[in-house]
């Protein structure tokens, strides 16, 4: 009895590692399953994020990160407008992974209105090249990198909030603010 | 200017084989080969080492020629990736954000000012297609088409005065509403 109960103790604490092989363990998705604690009736609305990612996509991380930046805060109605109009090969890809996070949204993560969303955070990273042999002249060789890349998006519900600007004016009142501070510690 | 410098190339890679060779001779000789590139069956000379070897060993016979190579640009240090992000972040590398995007009035779907939107303009080829396919079977074959106008004429059209002498091309469906007469 004892024993079966330890064990059944033991499993419990190792499923909370990283134990299924599955795609779908990568770490970005991992944060859709996060459940927070039920909100008190005075505290503000949390409001909702999706987490979404695409996975070897055949396009340089580099070209990607320009796209991503582009989206950036802005809202999604928006950020798909942009994108369809965009005449690059990673647009299309991102529209699409655009479109399917807000589905997801309305569908399992509660958000009301599809277009109550905005990017909150959107980037590109590395994924797993393939190497190729590229010949060069005299017997030489190099080794060619076949790009792909993944791209990884978080709408979060709600108006996009708007970026504070920074005057070259404000910057200068800071930095003098800053020599203003500085005092003599430990002194009479 | 190339098939002068091609020239100048050939004479340097000619003198830095004659040198190596001694050199294996003599077993004076201690190459690597570069780092990124592998070679092919020979280890081929280095071409960073021939302007210190050229001046010790060999003195410059035609100056004025030898003298243009030793100029060749190279960077004399590695960018550092602060420097590189700065370049390739410019405000001009981002793409820049479109402000000419609006709701087509017809479909609803989003076009650019300037440029037909595109659902509407798909839809009118498809027809189109349809008319041409239609226009085909009755051509029968390549340069038969009668050199009259042409009319499409919907279910239910009678064709007008003004459709006289014109070839007719029926299409059994109702008009569209953007096909107008």
């Amino acid at each position: 009895m004892l024993k079966l109960q330890v064990l059944g103790g033991a499993s419990q604490q190792l499923s909370c590692l990283h134990t299924s092989i599955s795609l779908d363990a990568k770490h970005w998705e991992r944060n859709n399953r996060k459940v927070y604690p039920p909100q008190l009736p005075e505290e503000p609305r949390r409001p909702a994020e999706v987490y979404h990612s695409r996975r070897q996509i055949k396009y340089s991380k580099d070209k990607m990160w320009y796209l991503a930046k582009m989206i950036r805060g802005m809202s999604i109605d928006e950020a798909i407008a942009q994108l369809e109009f965009n005449d690059k090969k990673g647009a299309k890809i991102m529209r699409e992974v655009l479109l399917e996070a807000q589905e997801m949204a309305v569908k399992n993560h509660n958000v009301e209105y599809k277009s109550n969303l905005y990017v909150a955070e959107s980037f590109s990273g590395k994924g797993q090249y393939l190497k190729r042999i590229r010949y060069h002249g005299r017997g030489m060789f190099g080794i060619m990198d076949k790009v792909y890349c993944h791209y990884f998006v978080k709408l979060v519900e709600g108006v996009p909030p708007k970026p504070e600007k920074r005057t070259g004016f404000d910057q200068a009142k800071e930095y003098v603010q800053g020599l203003k501070n500085r005092t003599i510690i430990h002194s009479l | 200017m190339m098939n002068l410098s091609a020239l100048v190339h050939s004479l340097r890679c000619s003198l830095l084989r004659i040198e190596s060779r001694l050199l294996q001779i003599s077993g004076l000789d201690s190459q690597l080969a570069p780092a990124l590139a592998v070679n092919g069956p020979s280890l081929l000379p280095q071409i960073e080492q021939d302007p210190q070897q050229d001046e010790e060993q060999d003195p410059e016979q035609t100056p004025g020629l030898l003298d243009s190579i030793l100029w060749m640009a190279a960077p004399k240090k590695r960018r550092t990736i602060e420097v590189n992000r700065t370049r390739r972040r410019a405000e001009r590398k981002l793409i820049k954000v479109k402000t000419n995007i609006e709701p087509c009035p017809e479909c609803g779907h989003l076009k650019q000012k300037h440029i037909l939107c595109g659902f509407c303009y798909a839809k009118i080829c498809k027809e189109t297609g349809l008319i041409r396919q239609q226009i085909k079977e009755m051509e029968g074959g390549p340069l038969t088409a009668p050199p009259v106008e042409t009319v499409v004429l919907y279910e239910g059209e009678t064709p007008s005065e003004q459709d006289g002498g014109k070839r007719i091309v029926e299409r059994p469906r109702k008009r569209p509403a953007w096909f107008r007469n």
